[in-house]
Parts: structure tokens; sequence; C-alpha cells
């Protein structure tokens, strides 16, 4: 029985599309760098492959002059081979591996234990089985997501597990034991209005006050470990040692900063190594869509009918797209001057939405800073109160879910192409999430600091706005505090009214209704730039709460259920894919921009501001980095010196010339490569066209 | 484990674990489910290595392969014969190349295998055109569709043949970032 593969191809030239005579393929099917590509079993000796006994089948790029070398060092369960001639294989390096000395053997040890470690290590993972199935019913968009909240999970408990152990709990094992405890940092000259710190004296108050406690953080929350105050400025005498409480706070905190960045670092390095970027990603998109689109891991069900869908309607707009192009390239210069003064009118737009939704968050955390100084909790009822407390966050949520849609709509009247049409709205989202951020903060700076001006009444005795704020990263740390409660209050409000009710109304509603609603899309962007968010407060936060990030990860723990659960009751897999891989790494790129923006509060108050002097481990001192000075002064003489030196500018600025000369090399390097490629890729398609003609003579003359 | 099992010996496990990618409770996962797509045919006992396929049409409604629009084309090209009869060595075999455990380079030579339809060693345009009809359910219209595989053989073709050989294939779908989270069956 013939096989099918040898039906094909028979002799005779045929004519291909382009009506050039092509040489029969026979002749083509014999050469060389065809009969590296075997097929299974017997089918591979008909080719003329060689397959006997003696000679070991290479790996598919063979190469000249490597030979049993190579062959070992590639693992037998990634030769393409079917499972008799692995067998072969394998029973031959048994034999072979009696002869090796014990160094090689050793080594081969090893690599085997290593290979069973790491595939141990991608069991243990943890929410396996949930990833699992979520892929096979939305595909591998949707689990990028949950891959994503996985590793803000394990990062939070990372970070959680550093502030608690060395801030939190030996704090709470000093209390614990009554270890004796001398304080630093003691300035006489303070005044003494600025050490008046007291927030639980309150007198009688009505029940509600213990639940708006709770919910921001004062009163009897407020001097408890949740809150920078409550920690002392002092040092536990050990034998040998002395555990110094502010340093180990800063350090820690700075520590955690660091190990963030690291992590976030590594694993984007880790992602991007995967997605080898030769060139240009814009250049392969067909072929990537047609060879690379469709998920082998989708479960049979509605998902395989819509990644058909989908994949359908992707093809259609690239195509679109690339007729767009076309009739762009040819506008006159009349209509692309009008197509500019429509997109600098509409970029004015987005600017002027912007501006009046910073505005706003600065307006409110104004009015809800004043608004709770000036008036005691028990005098307004539990909702205005509440109302009052949480404006910030009300409005900078208002504003992220509003803007959006309004930059949804601007961004069709622009008329980019639809890879560009995205690509700007999600960057103007995440541009207007950080920085509703940063104008909360400095909303706050401008409250605690009297705008800047230590002139100014109430900031002149002790250097911030005693009245207001007696301790001001607390205060801070509050506010972090209400964001990330208001955040889950939302996330469960908007699940319970809007998400089900939703659901409910669509699947047992009128008809007309259901159809104008849908079923609901689980879209990836806005969930993660929600994610990054997040994340930012609490980096913002740890620096005056230190249990946040532990906070924080039990909260990503119950949104992963939550989420998973409103996934698979009441979302439809998305019409429009977003690709995978590719987004894994914008995700974390912009988790990297929220470090950053995080990085820029904790540096001005480590640095410059001065700590409250009533209340936190760095009382009674000119600034929090201090404390490192005074601690470097301890040192001996050789280590002060090189610290110092590494310290100063006369280490930075060379270090920074030598990282730029280093960084133009490298792009100079990647330059020079991408002109190599063009060249043999131009070399490639003239061998290619000598192949052609070559074989074509050979068969005319034979 | 511990427990005895009396479908393969030791040593086949062995064999087993070192030339695929799954563990041994995996293969004896694998060798059941195996056994349920035809139990009469499908002995048991396989210490003798007994000379049993399964042909093509039990193989393609699994569960994991129903939906999939190249389940032929991958069931053919594992089989030793072409025609997409599975002995049980190459069901693991298949699975295994398939498993995320698999390197690149081997999802690449057998990726290619799948989508050259008419297995002359060269993806060609009607290769492509098949492809793109499985892909899209036949939906697109001929003109959409010419314009794809024009597109395609445009982006991936090196040396101007005008299909694309092994060389080309490869060079493209290593730089395809999710190739390996979608060419990839869970069972």
């Amino acid at each position: 029985m013939e096989p099918r593969w040898a039906q094909t191809g028979r002799d005779g030239a045929d004519d291909d599309d382009w009506g050039q005579q092509q040489p029969p393929s026979s002749l083509f099917l014999q050469l060389p760098s065809n009969a590296t590509l075997r097929f299974r079993g017997n089918v591979a000796k008909a080719w003329g492959a060689a397959l006997d006994e003696g000679e070991p089948p290479g790996a598919p790029q063979e190469r000249d002059g490597e030979g049993a070398r190579e062959q070992e060092s590639v693992p037998l369960k990634q030769l393409p081979l079917c499972m008799a001639e692995k067998r072969i294989l394998r029973l031959r390096e048994q034999r072979v591996a009696w002869k090796r000395s014990r160094w090689e053997q050793w080594q081969v040890g090893m690599r085997h234990l290593w290979g069973q470690v790491r595939g141990a290590l991608l069991y243990a993972q943890v929410w396996r089985g949930s990833l699992h199935r979520i892929e096979g019913h939305f595909g591998t968009g949707i689990q990028s997501y949950f891959n994503f909240l996985r590793f803000l999970v394990l990062l939070n408990l990372g970070g959680a597990l550093l502030m608690v152990g060395f801030v939190v709990a030996p704090n709470a094992a000093f209390e614990g034991l009554q270890l004796n405890q001398t304080q630093q940092g003691q300035n006489s000259m303070v005044n003494r209005s600025c050490l008046q710190y007291d927030p639980t004296e309150r007198g009688l108050v009505s029940y509600f006050t213990y639940l708006m406690d709770l919910l921001s953080g004062t009163g009897f929350m407020e001097l408890t470990h949740l809150f920078y105050g409550y920690y002392p400025n002092s040092a536990v005498d050990f034998v040998g040692f002395s555990y110094n409480i502010p340093l180990a706070y800063l350090l820690s905190v700075l520590g955690y900063f660091s190990v963030c960045l690291l992590w976030i670092v590594h694993r984007a390095v880790h992602l991007l190594k995967r997605s080898l970027v030769g060139e240009n990603g814009e250049l392969s998109t067909y072929s990537h869509k047609v060879f690379a689109g469709w998920d082998f891991c989708l479960a049979p069900g509605t998902a395989a009918a819509m990644k058909h869908n989908s994949l359908r309607y992707e093809l259609r707009m690239d195509l679109e797209e690339q007729t767009l192009r076309r009739v762009m390239a040819q506008r006159s210069p009349g209509q692309r001057l009008a197509l500019f003064s429509l997109r600098g009118a509409l970029n004015l737009l987005v600017l002027g939405l912007l501006g009046a939704a910073f505005y706003g968050v600065y307006r409110a955390t104004e009015y809800s800073q004043r608004a709770q100084q000036d008036t005691s909790p028990g005098q307004q009822g539990l909702v205005l109160g509440l109302l009052v407390a949480y404006l910030p966050s009300i409005v900078i949520t208002a504003a992220n879910q509003l803007v959006p849609l309004a930059f949804g709509l601007l961004v069709r009247l622009e008329r980019y192409p639809l890879s560009l049409e995205i690509r700007l709205t999600l960057l103007r989202t995440v541009f207007l999430r950080l920085s509703s951020l940063l104008v909360l903060l400095f909303s706050l700076w401008t409250q605690i600091t009297c705008h800047g001006d230590p002139a100014a009444d109430s900031c002149r005795i002790c250097h911030h706005n005693h009245q207001q704020h007696p301790c001001w990263e607390t205060s801070v740390g509050q506010e972090m505090y209400k964001l990330l409660v208001f955040d889950l209050l939302v996330l469960l409000l908007v699940l319970l009214l809007v998400e089900f009710p939703r659901k409910l109304l669509v699947t047992h509603g009128p008809a007309p209704l259901a159809r104008l609603l849908g079923q609901q899309e689980f879209l990836v962007p806005p969930n993660v730039l929600d994610l990054v968010y997040g994340q930012t407060v609490c980096w913002v936060g740890t620096a005056f709460s230190p249990l946040l990030p532990l906070l924080h990860a039990a909260k990503l723990i119950l949104l992963f259920y939550l989420k998973k659960l409103t996934l698979f009751s009441n979302c439809r897999p998305a019409d429009r894919t977003f690709r995978a891989s590719s987004s894994s790494f914008f995700f974390l790129l912009v988790l990297l921009l929220g470090l950053a923006i995080a990085w820029v509060p904790l540096l001005y108050s480590v640095f410059v501001l001065q700590p409250s002097q009533a209340c936190g481990p760095f009382r009674g001192e000119p600034t929090m980095w201090s404390t490192l000075w005074a601690a470097i002064d301890t040192l001996p003489l050789v280590a002060r010196e090189f610290l110092q030196f590494v310290g100063s500018l006369a280490f930075a600025v060379p270090l920074f010339l030598l990282l730029c000369i280093l960084m133009f090399y490298l792009m100079a390097l990647d330059h020079s490569y991408s002109c190599l490629v063009k060249e043999l890729k131009g070399q490639l398609r003239l061998e290619g066209q000598d192949k052609v003609f070559l074989v074509t003579q050979i068969t005319e003359l034979s | 484990m511990g427990n005895k099992q009396t479908i393969f010996t030791d040593e086949q496990l062995d064999a087993y674990q070192d030339c695929t990618f799954f563990t041994r409770k995996e293969i004896l996962r694998l060798h059941g489910r195996y056994h349920e797509m035809a139990p009469n045919i499908v002995p048991m006992d396989y210490t003798k290595d007994p000379d049993v396929k399964l042909p093509i049409q039990l193989i393609i409604n699994m569960p994991e392969l129903k939906e999939n629009p190249f389940k032929e084309r991958i069931v053919e090209a594992f089989s030793e014969d072409g025609d997409g009869n599975l002995s049980f060595n190459d069901f693991v075999d298949m699975f295994s190349v398939l498993s995320e455990m698999a390197p690149r380079e081997l999802k690449a030579i057998y990726a290619f295998k799948i989508y050259d339809f008419n297995t002359d060693n060269f993806i060609c345009k009607s290769d492509l055109e098949k492809t793109l009809n499985k892909l899209t359910r036949e939906e697109l219209t001929a003109e959409e569709i010419t314009l794809v595989c024009e597109k395609v053989i445009e982006e991936a073709d090196m040396d101007g043949d005008g299909k694309l050989a092994f060389a080309d294939f490869e060079n493209m779908i290593s730089k395809a970032p999710d190739f390996l989270s979608t060419f990839h069956i869970r069972i």
C-alpha cells in the first residue's frame, strides 16, 4: 500500500500560480535540505534517508562534524522520532553509559535530577486546576489575566513576609515579652504642642463609630500595628547587637521595594525571552494568526465556535486595516490638514477631560480631609460620615470608569488604524489611572505642608500642619487603606448589583432587552488596569502602613475566586482576542510604571519631609534618612568611608556615564545585527533562485 | 507508586519516561484513555508489546481533539503509515509533543507536518488555503482567502520560491510569541 505522501508531486513539470515552469518535485524531494525532515517509522527509509542500525539519526538541522557529543546533549524526549527508534537509541545510550567516566556520570545524573525538579515545580503551582479550566473554556487571553493575578498574589505574600518578619513581628514580640527599650532621638528643643497625639481619646461615642473606624482606619484602629504611628523610636539591646527599630523599618521598606522591582524585572525578562523579537513584530501578523492562532486547548462547547468567529473577525479587520492604510497614503494635503487639525482638537479635548478629572480629585481630597477634622465623627450620620471619608475614593473610581468611555468614543473620531486605536486608548487610560493617584497624593501634600510654605501659620511651629494632621504619615496610610477597602467594596457591589442581574435579565428577561444588553464580555485590559492601580495603591501605602501588603494579598485571593465565579456564571468569551504573551509583557510594563510612580512619594518622604514628632519610629529625627547615616557612623572606619564614597556624586556621575556608554554600544550592536540579518535574507533569496535554476537545468539535461 | 500494576513492565515504563515528557502515572492514565476508546481491541496487558492500532475515526472523537479543525492532520502526522492509525506508542508520542513541556523546536517540526496537507514537504498555496478554510469554517470569501495567503507567503517566504519550506516556517514560528501556548493540548 502506497502511503499518501508518495502520491503527490509526481513526474512532469507542474505549473504553479505564477505561470513559471517548476521543475518536478521528485527531484526537490531528494535534496539534502528536505531529507532532514524525516517521516516516522518505515516511511523515513523510503525517502532515502539513512536509518540503519549503525547510524544514529540526528537532530533535524544536521550539522556536519557534530556527531556523538551533540547527540547526547539533546535529550531523547526532544527527538522527532517514533517510539521504537527512541527505544533503540536509549538502549544504545545505556550501553555507552557503562563506559563513561565518573565525572560524566555525575553530570548526567545532575541533569536528570534538575529535569525532575523542574517538572515537579511545574506541578506545585498554585491554582493550576482552575487556570486549566479557564484556559479550556475561554482561551489563553483571559487566562493571562488570571496568571497575572496569581503573580501579584505571590508578590504580595513575599512582600508581606518581609515586612511582617522585620517590622511587625519583632515589635509585637518586644511588647509581648516586655523587653527593655532604650528611647532614641529625644529632642528637647521641640515645642510641647507638637508632641500632642492621642487618637483614642473620645469620650462617649455612638455604636456605629466602630464600623466607621473599621472602614476608614481611624479611632481604635489608628494606634495599632497597622499604621506607622504606633511604632516607637527605640532600640532593644540584646547580647552582642541591638535591634534598632527605626533602622529596621527604613531598611525593610526599601528592601521590599527593591525585591518587588527585581522580581518583576526577572519575570518580564523571562517572558520577553519566549517571544524572540528579531525584527519588527508587525511584519508577521498574518502568518502568526494563521499558524499560531488556533488555541489547541479549547474544550468542546461554545468556546470553539467563538474562536472561529474571532479568528475570522480578526483576519477581516487586518485586511480592512490594510485597505485603510492604502487610502490614508493617498489622501490629498487638504484632507490631511483637516485630519490633523481634527486630531489636535480631540487631543485638547482629552487633555481637558483629564484636567477636569484631576481637579475633581484634588478638591474632593481637600474637602474630605477638612470635613473629617472639623466635625467629630459622632455628629454626622453613618452614611454621611462614610461618604465624606470616602469622597476621594469615590471621585477617583467614578473618573476611572467614566472617562475611559469618553476616550473610546473620541478615539473613533480620530480615524486611526485599529491596532493604533486600541493602544492609544489603553495608554490614555493608564495615564489617567496612575495620575489620579498622584493628584490625590499631591493634594495630601499641600495640606500637610501648607502648600509647601514653611512660614505659613499652621506649619511654622512643627514643620507640618499639626492641627489637621498630628501624625501625617498615619493620615497618608489611612487614605491608602481607604482606597484599598473601597476598591474591594466596589468590586462586590458591581458583582451583586450589575453583573448577576444582567445575566438574569439576559437569560430570563424579554428577548429585545436581552439582545440589546447582550451577555457580559470579560474584557481583559480594564481588569488588568484595575489590578495595577490596586497594586500601586498598596505600594504607596506600605511605607506608612506595614500590614498593607498582607491585606492586599488577602484581597487579591478573594478577587481571584470572585472573578472566576463571575467569569463562569456571567461572561462569554471576548470577540476580539487579546494576544496572550505579548500582552503579559505589556501588563508587567504597566506594573513597572506603577512601581516607578510609587517610588516618588516614598523617596520624597524619606529624604525631604520631616517626620512627625508626635508619633512613629522616626520621631525626633530631622529626616527618615538620617537614621541610616547615624547607623553608618557606628560602623568601622573603612566601611564608613566606602559607603560614603558610594553615596557621593564622585561615584554616581562616572557610573551614570559608564551606563550611558554601555547603552550606546548595545544600540550600535543591535543596529549592526539587523543590517546583517537583512543582508543574509537577500543572499538566501538569491540562493533559492540559484537552486531552482540548477534543478531545472539538471532535469533538462537528463 | 508502590502498587502493583500489570499493564507494563517496569522497564517499559522507564523507557516511556525517558522517551516522552510524561511521568509513570500519566502513562498509565494515557493507557486508560486509549483502552476506553476501544475496550475490545486494546488489551490491558501491554507487557508483550502487542501490535494494536486504533483507526482514525475513534481518535478524532476524543474530547480533546473533537473541536480542533486540524484533528485529522494531527493524527495523520503522528501515525506511522500516514493514514491516521495510531498504536499506543504513537498515541503517547502525540500527546507528549503537544504537552506543555515540549520545546519549541520539536513542536515546530510537527506543526509543519500538520499544516502540510499534501505532504510534499512544503506549505504551498493550496495547503494555506485549506488551513484558512478549516480555521474560519469556510466563511471567508475567495478573494479574502487569496489576499491572506499572499500576505502569509510574503511574510514568511525567505528564499522566494512562493512556498514555505521548513526553514521558512521555523524562522517565522520562532517569532510567534504565543505559539508555545496555543500549540498545546492538556490531557
